[in-house]
């Protein structure tokens, strides 16, 4: 699958523009601010239905307006043309088109769209806390297979009910309270243990391709360790909360769980959230980003549009040399605020300012 | 925000917004066409509601909504008292009626497990569920709880209360629409349907 165009109205700043996209390298260059990664999230949107950045909805919508809209062409292996429309609304709710036929549930849209984004932020997938990790893992699992979306949510809302209930059993335990937790036990447990098996599949099949593509972008093989191994998956979680029950009334709140998973990463044996370097930590966040896409590709039969953001810039003359070098076959959009390394050969150039499109042409010259 | 509407008018956007699927927008619509429209008929909707708000109560047995002592199913002999349909809500009751294929008695919990809204097992109909098993002579009770989250959980709580007492617990199948395709099935209901699927006699 190719996105041909992309068009945003009254999208963050973007008024009215659309961008033809060539199924080889698209690259759309301008200053900070101007909307790069606006461009870079309207894409990624029409994949997952949210904002990487962790915008609500109505963030997306552009000041002024009332409604905004997302509208790609795209053309799958097959030929077919799928005309792909989210309309983002600042009041009402969100509306989702394929071919002009409204979507039910917003949510069917999951799976139509394979977008990867690599930004100078999936830093924080090394460095930041666990919850970073998990969500990592997580959008891999749905970019993998759309179902895992409705798990995640349950889970989500299953925690916040049982600790909703720990926390009106205020430190003390009943006979009432217990029972009442024994069945949300029980539903945690069920959807819980299927979760952390998906994740832990995930990791493994990750592992070697981690490692793989971090000897591509660094030119050199440095072990690199993806442990997920949570003291619950031993047990059982059904059994491990049993165990934790006192301390969870107590603390009135879920202490045992995927909801407090970590995945530990490290490099040359060491953790790398602490001890390796900032370029260390980049290079392995992008390796980790780059095997998921890879893996989607690979397990989906279908290369994700891969939207590099801003991230050559991060990197030294090596190692985006290695990262262009390296990618999978499929269309890339790569946005950069300074000229491109001469290794990324683009198709198309794009120049943007404030929202609009100034320039667009082709490599040699075209228009 | 300060009120940009007279008190009588703001009071009117204020309550119809606390209506369920009634948002800030649609609240001051209706009231709006509710101040247009002949002082007749926005009396006759004002009648209405009080009307039913003094008239209709919950049946004493089931909690279904009724107009009597007890609703229409439970007054009705015809009815097998032996198999209770449990549902959340009385409106339930009205779809699983439209099958046909039930004649035995329901009972409304009148919610579902949600801690979140404060709602525990006390606060739903089940001691009064567990009351009426005896004295009726019931022998199943068919779980009709909705197949999310809260009523998983109610679901999975009832079985628990009644399997130890030796009735015949059952759980309403979640599966495909009949008359539909494979192919626009969301992946979870085709799932399910594929875990509860049957031999063919």
């Amino acid at each position: 699958m190719i996105i041909e165009r992309i068009e945003l109205v009254d999208y963050r700043n973007y008024a009215s523009a659309s961008f033809v996209l060539t199924g080889g390298i698209t690259a759309v260059l301008g200053r900070n601010g101007q909307g790069k990664t606006n461009l870079a999230e309207a894409l990624a949107y029409l994949a997952t239905l949210t904002s990487f950045r962790g915008a609500p909805p109505d963030a997306l919508v552009r000041v002024g307006a009332d409604n905004g809209v997302i509208r790609a062409t795209i053309r799958e292996d097959d030929g077919r043309e799928v005309l792909i429309e989210a309309e983002l609304s600042r009041v009402g709710r969100n509306r989702v088109q394929i071919n002009r036929q409204k979507l039910g549930r917003t949510r069917d849209l999951l799976g139509v769209m394979r977008v990867s984004v690599f930004a100078p932020d999936d830093l924080i997938i090394v460095k930041g806390g666990p919850a970073e990790r998990r969500r990592f893992l997580d959008d891999a699992l749905v970019a993998l297979k759309t179902s895992y979306d409705a798990m995640r949510l349950e889970l989500d809302r299953i925690v916040r009910q049982r600790n909703s209930l720990l926390k009106q059993a205020g430190g003390r335990m009943s006979e009432e309270i217990g029972i009442t937790l024994d069945v949300w036990d029980a539903r945690l447990a069920d959807v819980g243990e299927q979760l952390g098996y998906a994740r832990a599949t995930l990791v493994a099949r990750c592992q070697p391709m981690v490692s793989e593509a971090y000897e591509q972008l660094a030119g050199e093989a440095v072990p690199v360790e993806l442990v997920y191994e949570p003291e619950w998956r031993r047990i059982g979680l059904a059994k491990a909360l049993g165990e934790s029950r006192q301390l969870d009334i107590r603390r009135g709140v879920s202490t045992v769980g995927p909801q407090r998973d970590e995945l530990t990463i490290s490099l040359n044996g060491l953790p790398a959230r602490s001890h390796a370097s900032q370029g260390e930590q980049r290079t392995l966040a992008l390796a980790m980003r780059l095997a998921t896409h890879r893996l989607v590709a690979e397990r989906t039969g279908s290369t994700p549009v891969l939207v590099l953001d801003d991230v050559l810039s991060e990197l030294d003359p090596e190692r985006a040399t290695a990262l262009l070098a390296n990618l999978p076959l499929g269309q890339v959009v790569i946005t950069s605020a300074s000229p491109l390394p001469a290794a990324a050969h683009p198709e198309r150039i794009i120049r943007i300012r404030s929202g609009t499109i100034l320039d667009d042409r082709t490599s040699d010259g075209q228009p | 925000m300060a009120s940009v509407y007279t008190p009588p008018v703001q009071t009117l956007i204020d309550e119809l917004g606390r209506l369920p699927g009634i948002g800030p927008k649609s609240a001051q619509r209706i009231a709006f066409h509710l101040l247009k429209v002949p002082a007749d008929d926005a009396n006759r909707l004002a009648l209405a509601i009080s009307e039913a708000k003094d008239k209709v109560r919950f049946c004493e047995r089931c909690f279904n909504v009724s107009d009597a002592e007890l609703c229409g199913f439970c007054s009705d002999d015809r009815r097998d008292s032996s198999v209770i349909c449990v549902v959340e809500e009385a409106r339930d009751i009205v779809s699983i009626e439209r099958t046909g294929e039930f004649r035995g008695r329901y009972h409304v919990l009148l919610g579902s497990m949600s801690p979140l809204e404060g709602i525990g097992p006390e606060q739903l109909k089940i001691r009064e569920l567990l009351s009426r098993l005896g004295p009726e002579g019931v022998e199943e009770v068919i779980v009709c709880t909705n197949p999310n989250t809260e009523g998983e959980v109610t679901a999975m709580y009832l079985a628990r209360a009644l399997k130890p007492l030796g009735l015949t617990v059952t759980r309403i199948a979640s599966g495909l629409p009949v008359g539909g395709d494979l192919e626009y099935a969301d992946e979870l209901t085709l799932g399910r349907a594929l875990e509860g699927r049957r031999p063919i006699d």
